[in-house]
């Protein structure tokens, strides 16, 4: 450390690369703030049109794919209904139903988008979801050992992560993992591993299970066995492209969520450096933690603006739509206080997640400064 | 006494065919896919689309609506909570209805000049817009039996609940007599003058239009309610059942002079809330488990509710994931980040980022 120490400025935060002192990290977080109320004002018809043409295109879109599967003998139809419902399902969960569940939405008063009400076409029943999510997920971002989303309880996503041997099969079943994405987060929730450490109760897990099986047996009668059946002698092409959709909806949504926290320069956090947090090093946190993805308009909506993950978990509950417009300025402020701001195309980032799971299917070389137990 | 309502069962949808639409649609509903084709469509919530818009006024609009079929009629007198989309924004206000039960129901809205629900409603809207209604509600209704003499006193946009209850009652068999005064500022402010021209001329109804600003024309009287008004000028008033309808401190003055005088039962519907009190930091009512606290400036709900021994449910406590949100019935809140204060009115709002400013109702 270069400077010296001032008792009435400390440094309170300490990464490779960055020291930050009380007095800096408290301005940085007010400069976010700041961004925050600018944009919240600002909300209205604009963005009120946007959320409700993206649902009756997405419901439109729904509507025709489904249409199109009955008649999915014939094979242009199987693939242009195929594709339709995938792209319905994915704007559904993505761009609508995670972030209404976000209450991006609340402003508008409408109890069609009301995070309090909404639920998603997934087996995710909606309110475990906003537990897991919500709360765990966005308020413990990358604490290992607290946010569960590092490794989802089955995969080691950081080195502060103890190895066993069960992880040096992470780079086969993360595919499988992949495919079967809404099961997995559906069953996240669960946290077996607690409940086999004997810190969740048996009975807690039950009564979660019930609500995960309700969900799960009404999503799986619509997809696998009322449509196919409502299509009589063609139920095969509807079982077929409905199972096509929800895979590629999977595989997607696994693509852009890994890339969300998992990437080279995405840091993870301890237990012990979240303690007595400060909202301004929460929000480092979140900046440190988070990594984005460059492309278009269409691949911006598509990735349900997780693209701008960084934006996402600074302002959770800011409309999707609005986060091309902070970005540039959540950018410009970080490269002020020398913090990185982790940006690439999806390949790229892409394959440092891959980098980073095959690495630590591996035991650690170093030991790992924070271990947690 | 024959309350007329509406009836518009759900009978046309067989159970199974809802239920499989249902099913095929989990988790939504059949009606938001069709609501792609007619927007009354919903599940959730009664729409209802403006089939007529009728100025009273430059001041006053009478709106007719066609509600969907989740509506269920309303009694003579109650009002409803609408809610008109501004900007993008659901706004929602409580109107009487205008109309009487049965037909397509009517809402009259005068302008209040302060931009909100009802300025909108005057100026801007269109037939074919869409609103929201929520059920019904208000015990502003004729007690059964009706009674047989009733005195109906009325000022502003009072008129409206009490239009309802007159022309239902005599549209009905009501063999009675009833006498109704309107005390009104200036003819070009009376709404549902057309109405009342021709109920007028039902012989059970003694309509008077009492005028303060204008001069009286054929048959009309000039004056303003004061304690002494219905006694001098209705032959035994304080014998009728009394309903009555109208700003505060009109309301205030029917209400004194029933209590001195008046020998048969009263009923009331004040439009306003009485204001909340605003200040820094405030007392909390507890609407569900009927408990109240203080709570001190710049403490937020939630933790206010914890010190007075309460749970609510939160998670983040930082305002990130909305766990804790929870309805305010009636008042002020600050937003502890943005330090802006606002009025809430049913909306819900983050507790473990809101404080108290003044009175607060909350859904806890
Ligand atoms: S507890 Fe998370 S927003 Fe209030």
């Amino acid at each position: 450390m270069n400077a010296k120490v001032d008792h009435f400025d400390p440094i309170v935060f300490e990464r490779p690369g960055v020291t930050l002192t009380r007095s800096q990290v408290d301005a940085f977080g007010r400069e976010i703030d700041a961004l925050r109320e600018e944009i919240m004002a600002d909300l209205g018809e604009q963005d009120a049109r946007y959320i409700r043409r993206l649902v009756r295109t997405q419901k439109g879109m729904e509507l025709a794919g489904r249409g199109l599967l009955f008649l999915g003998v014939l094979p242009p139809a199987w693939l242009a209904g195929t594709a339709l419902l995938s792209v319905s399902k994915i704007l559904e969960n993505m761009e609508i139903g995670h972030n209404v569940m976000h209450a991006q939405w609340d402003w508008l008063g409408d109890p069609a988008l009301d995070s309090s009400t909404y639920d998603w076409d997934n087996t995710c029943p909606a309110e475990q979801w906003k537990h897991s999510h919500n709360y765990m997920h966005h308020t413990f971002t990358n604490v290992v050992g607290k946010d569960r989303d590092v490794g989802y309880g089955i995969m080691r996503m950081s080195e502060e992560q103890r190895w066993n041997p069960a992880y040096l099969f992470q780079p086969a079943y993360n595919w499988v993992l992949a495919s079967l994405f809404q099961w997995g987060v559906a069953f996240h929730d669960l946290e077996v591993e607690r409940v086999l450490k004997g810190e969740k109760s048996f009975a807690e897990y039950r009564a979660q299970r019930r609500k995960i099986m309700k969900k799960v047996r009404k999503q799986v009668g619509k997809d696998y066995l009322l449509f196919p059946l409502l299509a009589g002698p063609f139920a095969p092409w509807v079982l077929a492209g409905n199972a096509t959709a929800n895979l590629t909806r999977n595989l997607w949504s696994y693509l852009i969520i890994f890339c969300g926290h998992f990437t080279e320069h995405a840091e993870m956090f301890s237990e012990a450096e979240i303690e007595n947090e400060t909202r301004g090093q929460w929000y480092l946190r979140q900046l440190l933690g988070s990594s984005n993805l460059e492309g278009g308009p269409l691949f911006h909506i598509m990735s349900g603006n997780l693209s701008h993950q960084i934006e996402h978990h600074l302002f959770p509950d800011m409309p999707s739509n609005r986060y091309k417009q902070v970005a540039p300025k959540v950018r410009e402020i970080a490269e002020r206080y020398g913090l990185h701001y982790n940006s690439g195309r999806l390949s790229r980032q892409f394959g440092t997640v891959l980098k980073r799971i095959n690495r630590l299917a591996l035991p650690s070389r170093r030991k790992p400064k924070n271990a947690t137990v | 006494m024959n309350v007329i309502t509406a009836s518009n069962s759900q009978s046309g949808t067989p159970g199974l065919i809802r239920r499989l639409g249902k099913a095929l649609s989990t988790p939504f509903d059949p009606e938001d896919y069709l609501a792609l084709f007619d927007p009354l469509q919903s599940a959730r919530e009664i729409r209802a689309r403006v089939i007529g818009v009728q100025r009273e006024s430059d001041q006053a609009v009478t709106l007719t609506l066609q509600p969907n079929r989740l509506w269920k009629g309303h009694r003579a007198g109650q009002h409803v909570l609408l809610g008109v989309e501004i900007e993008g924004v659901r706004h929602q206000r409580c109107f009487s209805l205008s109309s009487a039960p049965g037909g397509a129901p009517t809402i009259s809205v005068k302008r209040q000049g302060r931009g909100g629900v009802s300025d909108h409603l005057v100026n801007r809207c269109r037939e074919g817009d869409l609103l929201t209604l929520a059920e019904p509600a208000g015990e502003f209704v004729l007690p059964d039996p009706v009674p047989e003499r009733l005195l109906m006193v009325t000022a502003g946009s009072g008129i409206t609940p009490v239009h309802s209850i007159v022309k239902s009652l005599l549209a009905s068999n009501f063999d009675g007599k009833v006498t109704w005064v309107h005390f009104e500022r200036r003819y070009r402010d009376l709404m549902l003058s057309d109405s009342l021209a021709q109920l007028r001329r039902d012989p059970r109804l003694d309509l008077r239009l009492v005028l303060s600003g204008d001069s009286p024309r054929d048959g009309d009287q000039a004056g303003r309610l004061d304690e002494h008004w219905l006694t001098d000028n209705i032959a035994d008033a304080a014998a009728r059942t009394v309903f009555t309808c109208g700003p505060a401190g009109f309301l205030d003055t029917v209400m004194d002079w029933h209590g001195e005088h008046g020998r048969a039962p009263l009923f009331h519907e004040r439009f306003k809330a009485a204001p909340v009190v605003a200040g820094e930091g405030g007392r909390l009512y507890f609407s569900r488990t009927g408990g109240q606290a203080e709570a001190a400036a710049g403490v937020s709900l939630l933790e206010a509710a914890e010190q007075a021994g309460l749970k609510p449910k939160h998670g983040c406590r930082m305002g990130i994931c909305h766990t804790c949100k929870c309805k305010v019935s009636k008042g002020r809140v600050r937003d502890l980040q943005s330090g802006k204060s606002r009025e809430l009115n049913g909306q819900e709002v983050r507790i473990c980022v809101h404080a108290a400013e003044g009175d607060v109702e909350l859904d806890l």
